[in-house]
């Protein structure tokens, strides 16, 4: 497992490394999970990540939800996808050698319909070489049961994150739902049941409406909505578990650009996912990363985790108003704001 | 509805139960060998030329080198509809490899200005580049004892099977194409189907040549003699169950492109499954596993 020290697979020019608790990363840029596959090797070198995140595996074969399941909104779009999968052992067998062509470690995500099939799976991928972290999809709005159920739960996400803790020899990441009323207590409840990093956000639940037919547009009913339209909302809820909790926060939701994931940094994530936004160009990531390095190098920073969690409240805006004082409290107020000067 | 799936690949083994039951005949599609795909590339391709074909069809043109020497008939590329200093629309558009020319490296779109992403399409400065991937899917399939080749495009779906015809051509192969559309001003492609010498019988909605029936006893007419060896269809499912039951009659090999909303395109975000619900696992992709398909009819009761 590489470690910060480590030789790193790309020079990006300045220092962008960063560690999930053990799990030392070259630069801080990762799919989301669903968004991603060793497709994309065929496009664009995929050692340039941070690292890669597969689509969500459970334990058995499903066939996931029903068509339609995409649905193109203002600013983003809904998915029903439900997470086919194969189950673990075609994951183990077929899929993850794919991953293993490239160096960039591989965080591998896992479902479950109930607490145990997590605990299942961690019990069959422990020992599987070529696994860097498990990152538990604790937050699916698009399942017939779990998912987003028992990712409103702190009892039973602890109860999640703790058995795959207990089975597993990697680090295990928690991806938090944003459909819940207080995402701080979800946090804790991850932090407490020994997660190395969580994970934040998941898309928010919506809908479409056909007019034609008065039917909605997604199969499933409702989907999950993803994209820049959700950006505010998941820079807010970084933000909140950022505060909640101790460990490392990965931010995710809305991310196209290096200016995007340079606000969620500041906010307090130390690595970023970007999900839609691979969709709409599939080399957004490199965009994203290439911005970062020029932001560290333009503002003459020792590396990028200089930047993180480095959000000033202390303009007498108030904490509930952190986007407003983001672009003027970079502590480089003689320069534009990322916003307009950061380009993908 | 979706199409009756029935692959081919034991990976996506599905057992869907019929979906046209409105005719006696029942359609089966299945996933054909994985054996002409290219590998797909991303260019950031220069918007070489628009050209309005139509009331409401335009041509546009990318230079695209890298997918136009690699592109096989019926296979298709992703378009990013978002201008460079956009982030939405999010999804890029599906669209099919129109026509190319490996040698200069232009790749051909038509299509119908419907909607936010087309009409950003049609209106992309000339020049500006396109984040374009491609080419992408599993091609048609022409056998080398194919010697007539009948095509039933529907619409824009005509815009799927004018490579296929090319291809066609180049090999000797006759091909007939029935260009279907709802209005003579929607009718496209036939200018290209008649340059490369294919016998175009464009038909239209208003006045009722169109109607399956009709095509039917034409078909039926004009094909008694004349062997077809081949059939692909695109664009509407009643042309698809026509095509499947003229293959089926002839002892022809018929092949679908099917359409559908992606996000990826390559098989990775599973957006574009053509599944139903309570399958055992999960049915195949019109991106990875498609977008062409074999299609077979089957009798239900007393079909022919």
């Amino acid at each position: 497992m590489s470690t910060q020290n480590a030789p790193r697979r790309h020079d990006y020019g300045p220092d962008l490394r960063v560690a999930l608790g053990p799990l030392g990363l070259d630069n801080p840029v990762m799919p989301a999970s669903g968004c991603f596959g060793p497709e994309l090797g065929s496009l664009f070198d995929l050692n340039r990540l941070g690292a890669m995140v597969t689509k969500t595996i459970f334990f058995g074969a499903r066939s996931g939800n029903p068509a339609h399941r995409l649905a193109e909104t203002p600013g983003g779009m809904l998915n029903s996808v439900g997470i086919p999968s194969r189950g673990v052992d075609a994951f183990v067998e077929q899929i993850l050698p794919e991953y293993r062509r490239w160096q960039t470690p591989t965080i591998v995500s896992l479902g479950g319909l109930s607490v145990e099939e997590y605990w299942d799976l961690a019990d069959r991928l422990r020992g599987v070489p070529g696994i860097a972290a498990l990152e538990l999809n604790v937050s699916c709005p698009n399942l017939e049961a779990g998912g987003i159920e028992m990712g409103a739960s702190p009892a039973q996400v602890e109860a999640v994150v703790r058995g795959v803790v207990d089975r597993s020899t990697v680090p295990v990441i928690s991806k938090l739902t944003p459909n819940v009323t207080s995402i701080a207590e979800i946090a804790r409840a991850s932090e407490a049941g020994g997660a190395t990093a969580i994970t934040a956000v998941n898309t928010l639940v919506g809908m479409a409406v056909d007019l034609d037919t008065r039917a909605p547009v997604i199969g499933n009913m409702v989907g999950g909505l993803s994209g820049p339209a959700i950006k505010p909302i998941a820079l807010r809820m970084v933000w909140e578990v950022r505060k909640a909790v101790s460990i490392p926060v990965i931010g995710c939701g809305g991310i196209a650009r290096a200016c995007d994931a340079l606000e969620f940094l500041v906010v307090g994530a130390t690595v970023v996912q970007v999900g839609t936004a691979t969709f709409t160009r599939p080399d957004a990531m490199l965009g994203v990363i290439d911005g970062i390095a020029d932001y560290v190098r333009d503002r003459g920073l020792e590396s990028i985790r200089d930047l993180i969690g480095t959000l000033r409240t202390d303009r007498g805006a108030a904490e509930t108003a952190p986007e407003l004082t983001l672009a003027a409290s970079t502590g480089h107020p003689a320069q534009p704001a990322p916003s307009r000067s950061v380009q993908r | 509805m979706t199409p009756d799936i029935s692959p081919a690949d034991p990976a996506l083994a599905s057992d869907m139960v019929g979906s046209w039951t409105a005719s006696s005949v029942r359609v089966r599609l299945a996933c054909i060998p994985d054996i002409g795909r290219t590998e797909p590339t991303l260019e950031h391709a220069p918007v070489l030329e628009h050209v309005r074909v139509a009331a409401d069809h335009v041509l546009t043109t990318l230079d695209a080198p890298t997918m136009a020497s690699r592109a096989e008939p019926g296979q298709f590329a992703m378009l990013t509809v978002a201008r460079g200093g956009e982030d939405s629309p999010v999804l890029p558009r599906p669209m099919a490899l129109y026509d190319w020319d490996a040698a200069t490296g232009r790749v051909d779109f038509l299509y119908r200005v419907f909607g936010d992403g087309t009409a950003r399409m049609a209106a992309w400065p000339v020049g500006e580049l396109m984040t374009a991937v491609g080419p992408l899917g599993r091609p048609f399939s022409l056998a080398e004892t194919t010697a007539s080749l009948l095509l039933l495009g529907r619409g824009i779906g005509i815009c799927s099977l004018t490579a296929l015809a090319a291809r066609a051509r180049a090999r000797g192969v006759a091909v007939h194409a029935i260009v279907s559309a709802r209005r003579p001003d929607a009718i496209v492609a036939t200018d290209f189907l008649e340059r490369i010498g294919a016998t175009v019988w464009p038909v239209v909605d208003t006045d009722g040549s169109s109607d399956v029936e009709r095509l039917r006893a034409r078909l039926d007419a004009q094909l008694r003699d004349r062997a077809v060896d081949q059939v692909a269809v695109c664009g509407s499912e009643r042309l698809l169950r026509l095509a499947a039951q003229v293959g089926r009659r002839l002892d022809a090999r018929v092949e679908v492109s099917l359409e559908a909303r992606m996000a990826c395109g390559l098989g990775y975000c599973h957006g574009c499954s053509t599944g139903e619900k309570g399958l055992a696992s999960e049915a195949p992709l019109v991106c990875k596993d498609g977008p062409v398909f074999l299609a077979r009819a089957e009798a239900i009761g007393k079909a022919q």
